[in-house]
């Protein structure tokens, strides 16, 4: 995503080795994703359910 | 000793023959009182760099390298910045490489070396249509 858009940036964090932040975003379980602080992804979804998810575009009934 | 077995290194260096544009990878580690995976992101990020020629890992100091810190945007280490022909693409990891992590510096290089980003058209017009800054953490384990 970060590659496609320069307003996007992604930061892959080794949740074990920074645990500040782990706390931080509570992070229990990975993979978990956090946007704009507001956001929060946990675990895997599919290419497009996680996009969406990430730039907080409604769902598809 | 390698940490990567000489097959793996066959496979890894099959797929990074598509690579095109050079891939700089900044390495941000701190000598005192740093993590120690910092020797350890090094020795990845070297093995993967021997690899192919159009990969080069630059070492920066955390503590010391303060333009550089403050240009790319680094707050912790051991970080590594990904550049595609000395531009940067805004990806960054935090922390030793390894497991999950090994998968997806692989995939960001791929990325950065070949310019080409595998998303549906759909997903890419999503993406493309983002206007405001938006700042991505994935948090992963090494298992």
């Amino acid at each position: 995503m970060a590659a496609a858009n320069p307003m996007i940036t992604a930061d892959a964090v080794e949740a074990t080795e920074f645990m500040d932040l782990s706390r931080k975003y509570r992070v229990t379980g990975v993979p978990k994703t956090i946007v704009n602080e507001t956001i929060e992804i946990l675990g895997g979804l599919p290419e497009q359910d996680f996009v969406r998810a990430a730039l907080g575009l409604p769902e598809v009934s | 000793m390698g940490l990567l077995s000489p097959q793996d290194e066959a496979t890894l260096r099959q797929h990074l023959a598509t690579i095109t544009q050079p891939v700089q990878l900044l390495l941000f580690t701190q000598t005192f009182g740093g993590s120690e995976s910092g020797p350890v992101a090094k020795q990845i990020l070297d093995e993967i760099a021997s690899l192919n020629e159009k990969i080069t890992v630059v070492e920066k100091n955390f503590v010391l390298d303060l333009d550089d810190k403050a240009k790319y945007k680094v707050d912790k280490a051991p970080a590594i910045v990904i550049l595609s022909d000395d531009v940067d693409t805004r990806m960054r990891m935090y922390g030793a490489p390894t497991g999950y992590e090994f998968v997806g510096l692989v995939e960001a290089i791929l990325v950065a070396g070949t310019g080409k980003i595998d998303f549906e058209p759909e997903t890419m017009a999503w993406v493309q249509a983002v206007t405001t800054p938006t700042h991505i953490q994935v948090f992963s384990t090494p298992t």
